[in-house]
């Protein structure tokens, strides 16, 4: 994709949407401001400097400029563009972001690439809830220091499998055969939230699959400014649909999904894989947005008052916001909205990794803008659970952050219907 | 800038506050208006009103020019710095102080949007009325500082009916009240004054704003019309017919065509040549009646489909579709001129004909998307900045736009402000004394003539009496 600038007309509509110009209030933190320093790097990459490189790359990529531009400006995918395209800066130089990235892409891809890296990744998560091993794992050298942070946000019980090897009950008829796509973080240590996604969708009549040979969306390496990978396990993820024999992907990680339904971006157009990669994005439906068309049955009123956070990937991404309300609510849940529940939570992949002070800003905002008296926020992307869980353990109350197909899962298993 | 400079600003706001990274400078170079640019000496960000004071005060003593700047959404170039100026840019001071139900009154720092007011008033039943098509972006400070309108001010009121009071930093430093709590000016109205001055008498840094009972009821009425005679016909006979609309709006052709590429597609059918949206609201026993009353004038004209809001999402989704129609064009060419034109609102069908020759006439693409209730026209000159014979052709049509508004009995300005832009266009609307006045005005307040150079009031004086030159020419 060519960084083409040319459709902003510099009309400022995106500013107030923008979470790092929100909370620094300065122009050049904004979508307007990093527009118009592409335009001008571009003209003359002689005026790149260290200021110019860390606000375009403290860009969250949580599109909420591109959803509001009236002009469609893809902000947050050009950023992208531009971090493929820098990322590879000598060691010594360019923001404390890209160090951070690099440090760690390489475990990342071994952890994420495989089943067998990502039970090892489990594993290695578990071990950090114990005393000592916890403090070598966390000292490990390519875990960035501010993973210790987030590791406050992990689910106290880290399950001991992926879910991927799970069987589940398959309806007697069904009326759509789904592969579920199970991600990694999903997969490792929110295992259960997919167990729990399969369950509701036998429930509401579909034939499960799982392949096997799925991984990583590759969002994380995307984002981060390594597209290659990517593309790697993009094929390896379009097989693994195509062989399935699926005429859905249901997806409940807003990050995956908004990464799957752009799967065609990695490819150029006369590329073989390019048309294959429609058809998987065709297919990719968010796991709220589906499970809100099933049949469903309606749920008994539950007692305490929820909140929904709107991912941003979910929200801006993929412009799902009235879904999984409706899917709680069927549930029997009653919503007491946040304000800004579309204002990104600072999680933004690895954003909280490789950005902790603008993450931990975010965060805070966040959780402070939780209603009173709110048992539970709502939140359906792996990175917004453990960010904000992690912020709610530091206000020192017992809100959790709970992703809705778990509450939906946990409603009916109460009345006995799962 | 000079070392001692610096370290004083930095003690005023903190290090962190005070922007001299030319990267960053760069991004504060310009506004809506893009035309012109220049980046600015330093960006600081107070968060105070003594932070403000303070800085103002280092800045006067040391003879530096200086601008406040909101959101940066202004179209006449109002934000941009000139002359080397430094910007004090208030998106820190983003709070709402107080909402006073019982006085109808809300307390808001210059940096909060306009639209997270009316949010803030909905629990309450209220509104802030005044709705500029940026309000989704644009501060309440920079509404002050442009007087801004919006499409909802033919039957509201502009900026100015809704400031009831406003605390300000003079350009000596001095903080000081403008106005009171009843809105009733004692003696001379000063607060009228200073309010639509673009920044160049004073930096408002509180204000107290009138808080709008939402209407009981509103419809929203749209019209189709396959000829733009028709429509701006319709404009005039709708008022005629003694309805006050809350708003009344009109977009052409060519807009059309952008805004159904944009965020809000509505659907329009193809080969429209204008719509008419009539939003009228009250009590609602009344907005059905008058509604009906809007469709039957419609009616009597060679219109193709005259409807009415199913849903407040149908509505939301025709106004939304509306209000970001400027940002769309950058979705059918890169840049685009707005003017903001005033004329009577009979002469509307004379106007746009105007406008259609003038454009065929310096070969320009023009669309028009404009508050057709009160006359206030909005043609967008569409050019690309990469040539620059369009580039002057587009200037000078827009030129002669104003000219024929002037002509027709209007005025150079509606609600975008003077800015860098009309300028020089000003002499067109008032004589030598009457600019003088003016001048004398900008004096009075600000001396040293530092408060946002370059803007408003045209270029030092020629042919008449002036003292001294307050403005320094670019």
């Amino acid at each position: 994709m060519e960084i083409d600038t040319g459709q902003c007309v510099h009309c400022g509509l995106c500013l107030p949407a923008c979470p790092t110009y929100v909370e620094t209030g300065l122009e050049a933190e904004s979508p307007r401001g990093r527009v118009l320093l592409l335009e001008r790097l571009e003209e003359n990459p002689e005026l790149m400097n260290d200021a110019a490189a860390m606000f375009l790359d403290d860009c969250l990529g949580c599109r909420a400029c591109e959803e509001v531009c009236p002009a469609h400006v893809p902000t947050a995918h050009m950023v992208e563009e531009w971090r493929a395209k820098e990322a590879y800066w000598p060691d010594e130089v360019g923001p404390e972001g890209f160090a951070v990235f690099r440090r760690i892409s390489g475990p990342l891809s071994f952890f994420f690439g495989s089943a067998r890296g990502l039970a090892w990744f489990q594993r290695l998560v578990r071990w950090s809830h114990w005393p000592v091993i916890g403090q070598w794992v966390s000292h490990l050298r390519f875990v960035p220091e501010s993973a210790r942070t987030l590791s406050e946000g992990l689910p106290h019980r880290v399950p001991k499998s992926l879910s991927r090897i799970r069987r589940g009950n398959p309806p007697a008829a069904p009326t759509d055969k789904a592969m579920l796509f199970v991600g990694c973080i999903m997969d490792t240590i929110y295992a259960e939230t997919n167990h729990h996604t399969q369950d509701l969708l036998q429930l509401g009549e579909v034939e499960v699959v799982v392949p096997q040979r799925q991984r990583c969306c590759g969002a994380l390496h995307k984002h981060g400014g390594a597209p290659e990978v990517a593309r790697r396990w993009a094929q390896e993820n379009i097989m693994a649909f195509e062989e399935s024999g699926a005429s859905t992907v249901v997806v409940n990680a807003a990050g995956c999904g908004a990464m799957m339904k752009e799967y065609s971006n990695l490819f150029e157009k006369e590329d073989p894989w390019y048309a294959r990669a429609c058809r998987l994005e065709e297919a990719v439906v968010d796991a709220t947005a589906y499970l809100a068309s099933l049949p469903l049955p309606d749920g008994a009123p539950q007692g305490a008052e929820i909140t929904v956070h709107d991912p941003c990937h979910l929200a801006h991404g993929q412009g799902i916001r009235q879904e999984p309300r409706q899917l709680l609510k069927r549930a029997g849940y009653h919503i007491q909205e946040m304000p800004d529940s579309d204002l990104c939570c600072g999680s933004a992949g690895i954003y909280n990794l490789t950005h902790p002070a603008m993450a931990q800003s975010l965060q805070k905002r966040k959780v402070e803008s939780v209603p009173e008296g709110i048992g539970q926020v709502a939140a359906a992307n792996p990175g917004c659970l453990m960010h904000i869980q992690a912020g709610l353990r530091k206000q020192s109350g017992t809100v959790e952050a709970v992703h809705p197909v778990d509450l939906v899962w946990e409603a009916y298993h109460r009345q006995g219907v799962v | 800038m000079e070392d001692s400079l610096i370290e004083a600003l930095k003690m005023a706001v903190g290090a962190r506050y005070l922007v001299l990274d030319p990267m960053a400078l760069l991004t504060y170079c310009c506004d809506g208006y893009t035309l012109a640019e220049e980046s600015p000496r330093a960006v600081v960000l107070p968060a105070t009103v003594e932070e403000v004071q303070a800085v103002v005060k280092i800045l006067s003593a040391a003879n530096i020019p200086f601008l406040a700047r909101g959101a940066g959404t202004s179209l006449s170039g109002g934000a941009t710095p000139l002359n080397g100026s430094v910007i004090i840019h208030l998106s820190r001071m983003n709070k709402i102080c107080e909402i006073d139900v019982e006085n109808r009154v809300v307390v808001v720092e210059p940096g909060v949007v306009n639209v997270h007011i009316t949010r803030a008033l909905e629990p309450y039943g209220y509104y802030y009325a005044p709705d500029p098509s940026s309000q989704q972006a644009c501060t309440i400070g920079g509404n002050f500082a442009e007087n801004s309108g919006g499409p909802h001010c033919l039957k509201y009121g502009v900026t100015v009916n809704h400031i009831l009071m406003a605390e300000v930093v003079t350009g000596a430093g001095e903080v000081v009240r403008i106005g009171n709590l009843a809105g009733e000016p004692e003696g001379p109205d000063l607060l009228g004054l200073v309010i639509g001055s673009e920044g160049t008498l004073l930096v408002a840094t509180k204000l107290w704003l009138r808080m709008t009972p939402k209407p009981q009821d509103s419809q929203t009425v749209l019209a189709l019309f396959d000829e733009v005679g028709e429509a701006s016909q319709a404009v005039s006979d709708i008022v005629a017919a003694g309805v006050i609309p809350a708003a009344l709006e009109m977009m052409d052709q060519l807009a059309i065509y952008a805004v159904e590429r944009g965020a809000y597609p509505v659907g329009y059918p193809p080969g429209l040549a204008a719509v008419l949206l009539i939003e009228v609201d009250g009590e609602a026993h009344e907005v059905p009646a008058v509604a009906e009353d809007v469709h039957t004038v419609l009616s009597a004209h060679q219109v193709r489909e005259v409807k009415m809001a199913a849903t407040p999402e149908e509505k939301a989704r025709w106004w939304a579709n509306r209000k970001t129609a400027f940002g769309a064009m950058g979705l059918i060419s890169r840049q685009y001129y707005v003017q903001d034109g005033v004329i009577p609102r009979s002469r509307l069908p004379e106007a746009l004909s105007r406008i259609a020759e003038i454009g065929q006439r310096y070969d320009i693409q023009i669309a028009n998307v404009f508050h057709a209730g009160d006359g206030n026209l909005h043609p967008l000159l569409l050019y690309d900045e990469r040539d620059s014979d369009l580039v002057e052709r587009v200037i000078a049509a827009g030129s002669e736009i104003l000219e024929a508004c002037v002509q027709l009995g209007g005025s150079i300005t509606g609600e975008h402000g003077v800015g860098i832009e009309k300028r020089e266009d000003m002499r067109r609307q008032f004589n030598d004394t009457e600019l003088s006045a003016q001048y004398a005005v900008k004096d009075a307040f600000d001396p040293p003539g530092l408060l946002n150079q370059g803007k408003l009031l045209p270029s030092a004086p020629t042919c008449f009496e002036a003292k001294p030159a307050p403005v320094q020419s670019s």
